[in-house]
């Protein structure tokens, strides 16, 4: 067993992501959204002309467009008052762009990181790892045989500095444009940190980069930017966990993710939620994927009040793959409306989507997915999985698949099915020896195995805790 | 040496008042092999699901006592004499199988992403804690155990949670499978899923071998076995008897497995009740003169 | 949403005529005034939205041109055995209007959206079907030939305790118009442990459009069957559903089309489950051709107290060609845990293996093909009880087959 396994087993799980810290800001915006705040976040960053203007754009665009309401079925939002949440806070820290060494953090944020195992992890099983806190990232360092290797992997603010030209072309331009929906033009407007991830053309990066997104303020929204860009070839993996303390007020979270898949290239990208349930998680996340290369998505969304995702594959290049795992766990006041996007442009190109959802004491999940064969698109195939179990009728569990085929030379499949844990699969496991908790945990372990087979063990275990912990609902 | 009573066993299914069992007398003691036969319909199936605790019957009447001696779970567990007769209608099924009770299903329930190692090892060290707390009085510790929820690959389960490790699991688990003659890929496949038929059965038999039962009871092990399987099948039964003293109640339609497993006692089932009793041969007369013939002896009607 | 509205053609006089010619009683002329006046606040029927496409546009159609109210022409069957009542509207009226009262707009509100509004304040023709407790009845027949540019048609079938009927639909057009509408309404109140079967067979003009909404309710053990075929029509928007309102209630809904050249099919098939131990089985097969565009949803809401539920669905689509398109989206609604419900969707060409084998055996490649659209059809032809209507959809794919090249 590995020391930071030890060390997740001495804290408490539930202890972990449920401290609060006292709140120490450097710079904090006002509530709301005005010019006058992206105007704030801009100069705080010392940022170019260029940045400032797109940020404007943004904010004209949101200021445009109205609250999505239409969707048959979608979380609702009134309670979300965007005038009420504060965009930017910069925490107190003494250098800016991130620390390259846990002990320079002040102690409540070094302490924070700790308690969420993010140091012993970067000791034992990643490449890199970023690290942000409020507004900011505080934490960056990559391993330097990666560094050496041409691999860039900094926070997105630095990004903007240093590279202005490969942000300048891919920013929020052909992927996530801020039209693209309200919470994307929000985001185009006040986003703030993130990481910024290249690897040249052959690089592959054998083991995860990772950023973890904290939110410790109160009535704070988090607008972190992820713009990753694998050339031919390459190889990457990128895995970002979330969490927040809750508070009696809305926290928002709405990141946008970009990712360019080159020719060949193969882009991981893993996300385990734990967001307190009083936040609402509204992301748009996007990768265009060139000929032979291969996006996967692998989501867990265990926390948040309401989480809208659907991370979209755009296949643009020939032969283009996609795969998309899924899980959704929703206790009692929770609405996790997530799915996919895939959108096959070009001929021979695959997806694959396999969703699992759980819904309890009066949880809602839906699967909401999308999957677009474009003319031409020949010898294109998509599958798509969807298993829901539900625990009881209080709770909702919903499937809403879209399919628009516009060629002909395809294989479509979708299937769904929906039920509850079977008394008979409890009565075998129990004639075993096993109780009728442990019964039900087992089953549900089970059903979601095909996911966590896909995420790096620490990962994998994670998730396990936490709907371990779900299950006993005693978390939140 | 432990024994199973049923006394005037009733039962009828829990939503309905349809009867299925309407007085039940039998008793199986360790090392000893019964086979309950019958034909469909007439209550096998339902007296071994009610012995294990199956939610969808209730018992109307009579009841199913287990007696066990001081040593039944060997030297570490010490049965006080007020712990020797359970009566276990008052008991969930896991606590039932703590006691020593094993279940074969006819139709054992497939559970995707659930590995069989996982499954065994969490089923063994279930029962050994299970078994603390029914003799012992411990409170099971709950409150650690949620915490320390998987700390390996959730493939394999805790590493270091209960009795039994995973490094000594691993080696009970691969010497019981090659006596059962089953490929140790077996292992690390999920519990049922994509099982033929006849694996099933194996499966069944694999685990029972594993969980050590003082009273096992199979339903209808050998229905969907070709006749390899039915030999290792029934290898492993026979080896359960003389290896670990376990009594098994066995039931079946047909004669065939029982020139494997000889039985030392034949019960025949008609209607809900044993209708007749005798030792292998009544098997052998049976399967030349039909269940009419019982039915004929019995109340003077065929 | 007021861009396709014709309310301004649209009078009272118009809609009091046509209640008058029918001999309506005050309540139901009502009922017609209240569905024209809603007109200017409703909105068109729901139709599927992803980013930046609408499947089916129905506000590109222009009402003000296809409403002809006071010129409705037709040709009409109507008849059943005599232990059936099967009643033209009026005679209806006259006959039976306290269970007009009862059921009329009870099952389909007048007011759902504009089309069904527009649909009752204007519909000049209708069939009554009332079956008495214990009857069984089979061969009721509706034909209705379109012959005027317009025509709004009504049906209500209420089934007694412990009856059993089969009623045949058909929709064709007479004298063809450039541009003709169909609209149709069909109300279905199945009473306790009664059996309602209800095939419908649409084969109107391809100039034509439709819009029609077919739904039953069902009280305990009763049971309704809907077969559903398209194959008429350049734009079809069309909904069969069941409401399982009774314990242990039952329906399938079986569908089948066929789009070509420019067709455009919006085929909503829906179930919702209201009450316990209910089962629904939905299956929809069809081909596209041409540049044909076939739009489905399937829903299978299942509420809170809906315990013990069965749900199933299916929906196969093969496309022909290249061009046309095929869209779908299968939906799970689902409140009660104690449910057991799946669906799937398929959407693919004719298998090249398939065809290979067949032409190796020295089939025709066109036969072949031909053999192979008509075996996709098998698995929803099977569930079809009715002979006739089995027959009539199997002559007409193989009539709609051997037309392609």
């Amino acid at each position: 067993m590995s020391s930071e396994q030890d060390h997740l087993k001495e804290t408490d799980t539930e202890a972990r992501f449920e401290f609060k810290k006292e709140e120490r800001s450097a710079v904090k915006s006002d509530k709301g959204l005005t010019e006058e705040v992206v105007r704030l976040i801009s100069e705080d960053k010392d940022e170019p002309e260029w940045m400032l203007e797109r940020r404007l754009r943004a904010l004209k665009q949101y200021q445009n467009m109205p609250m999505p309401t239409d969707w048959p079925g979608q979380p609702d939002l009134t309670e979300l008052d965007i005038e009420e949440i504060v965009p930017y806070i910069r925490p107190d820290v003494d250098k800016r762009e991130g620390v390259d060494d846990w002990t320079e953090l002040p102690d409540e944020i070094k302490d924070t990181f700790d308690k969420l195992g993010i140091p012993e992890a970067e000791k034992n099983a990643l490449s890199g790892v970023g690290a942000q806190y409020e507004s900011e990232v505080v934490y960056q360092n990559m391993q330097e045989q990666w560094e050496e290797k041409g691999v860039i992997f900094m926070n997105m603010d630095r990004a903007v500095q240093e590279h202005p030209e490969i942000v300048k072309e891919h920013f929020m331009t052909t992927c996530v444009p801020p039209s693209d929906n309200k919470f994307a033009a929000l985001h185009g407007a006040v986003w703030s940190g993130g990481s910024f991830v290249y690897v040249p053309e052959g690089v592959t990066v054998n083991m995860p980069v990772q950023a973890y997104f904290r939110m410790n303020s109160e009535g704070m929204g988090q607008f972190e930017h992820t713009l990753i860009v694998a050339e031919e070839g390459s190889e990457v993996h990128y895995i970002e966990g979330c969490s927040a303390p809750k508070y009696g007020t809305h926290n928002l979270h709405s990141g946008g993710v970009e990712v360019f898949v080159g020719e060949d290239a193969h882009v991981q990208y893993s996300t385990v939620q734990n967001w307190s349930k009083n936040t609402f998680n509204l992301n748009t996340k996007r990768a265009i994927v060139e000929a032979n290369g291969t996006m996967e998505w692998v989501s867990g969304s265990m926390g948040s009040k309401a989480t809208m995702l659907y991370p979209c594959s755009i296949l643009k290049g020939r032969g283009a793959t996609d795969t998309h795992i899924t899980i959704a766990f929703a206790g009692e006041g929770q609405d996790i409306d997530t799915g996919a996007k895939v959108y096959h442009n070009a001929p021979e190109t695959s997806s694959t989507i396999e969703s699992k959802s759980i819904s309890k004491d009066g949880g809602r999940t839906n699967y909401r997915g999308l999957v677009h064969i474009a003319d031409g698109a020949e010898n294109s195939s998509t599958a798509v999985e969807c298993d829901a179990l539900m625990f009881d009728n209080e709770s909702t569990s919903d499937t809403m698949p879209y399919m628009e085929i516009e060629e002909s030379k395809v294989d479509v499949a979708h299937e769904a099915t929906v039920g509850k844990i079977g008394d008979e699969d409890i009565f075998y496991l129990q004639s075993r020896g096993l109780d009728d908790d442990d019964a039900k945990k087992m089953i549900v372990a089970g059903f979601i195995e095909p996911i966590t087979e896909e995420l790096p063990i620490e990962y994998a275990v994670e998730l396990n805790r936490l709907i371990e912990l779900e299950m006993e609902g005693s978390l939140g | 040496m432990a024994r199973l009573e049923l006394n005037n066993l009733h039962a009828e299914v829990a939503e309905g008042d349809e009867k299925i069992l309407e007085g039940v007398n039998l008793e199986v003691e360790s090392g000893e092999i019964h086979a309950l036969m019958g034909p469909n319909g007439s209550g096998k199936s339902t007296t071994a699901k009610v012995i294990a605790g199956h939610p969808a019957y209730e018992v109307t009447d009579g009841e199913v006592l287990l007696h066990l001696e001081e040593d039944e779970f060997g030297e570490e567990i010490e049965i006080d004499e007020d712990q020797r007769t359970w009566n276990l209608l008052d008991l969930e099924p896991n606590e039932r199988a703590a006691l020593g009770i094993f279940l074969g299903f006819q139709y054992p329930a497939e559970i995707d992403g659930v590995t069989m190692t996982n499954f065994l090892r969490t089923a063994l060290n279930a029962k050994i804690e299970e078994r603390e707390e029914l003799f012992e009085g411990e409170e099971g510790d709950d409150e650690d155990e949620a915490d320390e929820g998987f700390e390996t690959s959730p493939m394999e389960g805790p590493a270091d949670e209960g009795e039994v490790g995973v490094a000594e699991f691993q080696e009970i688990l691969q010497e019981k499978m090659e006596a059962l003659d089953m490929d140790e890929r077996f292992a690390q496949r999920y519990l049922n899923a994509g099982f033929s038929g006849g694996e099933k059965k194996q499966n069944e038999v694999l685990q029972a071998a594993i969980l050590e039962p003082s009273i096992a009871v199979l339903d209808e092990i050998d229905s969907g076995l070709d006749i390899d399987r039915l030999q290792d099948v029934s290898a492993g039964i026979n080896a359960l008897r003389d290896e670990q003293g376990t009594g098994i109640l066995q039931i079946t339609h047909y004669q065939r497995i029982l020139d494997y497993v000889e039985p030392d006692h034949v019960h025949v089932m008609l209607d809900g009740q044993i209708a007749k009793s005798g030792d292998a041969s009544l098997a052998a007369e049976l399967e030349d003169k039909g269940y009419d013939w019982v039915r004929e002896e019995v109340y003077g009607t065929a | 949403m007021s861009t396709t509205q014709v309310h301004a053609n649209l009078t009272d006089e118009q809609v009091r005529e046509i209640s008058g010619n029918l001999d309506e009683p005050e309540w139901l002329l009502e009922t017609r005034l209240e569905a024209l006046e809603a007109l200017e606040e409703l909105d068109m029927p729901d139709v599927i939205r992803t980013p930046g496409r609408d499947w089916t546009n129905l506000h590109e159609l222009d009402f003000e041109s296809l409403v002809d109210p006071l010129n409705a022409a037709e040709n009409k069957d109507q008849v059943g055995p005599d232990e059936v009542d099967v009643l033209p509207w009026a005679e209806a009226v006259d006959e039976h209007e306290e269970l007009l009262k009862e059921h009329f707009g009870s099952i389909v509100d007048p007011q759902e959206n504009y089309l069904t509004a527009l649909s009752t304040a204007l519909f000049s023709t209708g069939t009554v079907v009332y079956v008495p407790e214990g009857v069984d009845a089979e061969d009721v027949t509706i034909r209705t030939e379109q012959n005027s540019r317009s025509l709004f048609n009504y049906t209500l079938v209420v089934t007694e305790e412990s009856s059993s009927v089969t009623i045949l639909e058909r929709q064709s057009t007479g004298e063809e118009q450039a541009e003709q509408y169909y609209s149709g309404i069909v109300e279905i109140a199945a009473g306790e442990n009664s059996y309602v079967q209800y095939g419908s067979l649409q084969n109107l003009s391809e100039d034509a459009y439709n819009f029609t909404v077919k739904r039953g309710v069902t009280d305990t053990y009763a049971t309704i069957d809907w077969i559903e075929g398209n194959l008429g029509t350049q734009l079809t928007k069309t909904e069969v559903s069941t409401e399982l309102n009774g314990d242990s209630s039952e329906t399938q809904i079986v569908g089948a089309f066929y789009g070509h050249n420019d067709q455009h099919f919006d085929l909503d098939v829906k179930v919702w489950h209201r009450a316990e131990h209910t089962t629904a089985d939905l299956v929809t097969r069809g081909v596209t051709d041409d540049v044909a565009r076939s739009v489905y949803e399937g829903v299978q809401d299942v509420g809170r107290d809906a315990w013990d539920t069965s749900s199933y669905q299916r929906e196969n689509t093969l496309m022909l060609s290249d061009e046309s398109e095929a869209d779908a989206s299968p939906k799970l609604i689902i409140n009660n845990h104690d449910t057991e419900a799946s669906h799937s969707a398929t959407v693919g060409q004719i298998d090249a293996e398939d065809l290979l084998y067949m032409t190796s055996r020295g089939v025709d490649p066109r036969s072949a093909r031909n053999m192979l659209v008509e075996g996709f059809f098998v698995p929803v032809l099977e569930e079809v009880d009715v002979d006739e209507l089995r027959e009539d959809l199997e002559d007409l794919v193989a009539a709609r087959l051997r037309q392609r090249t």
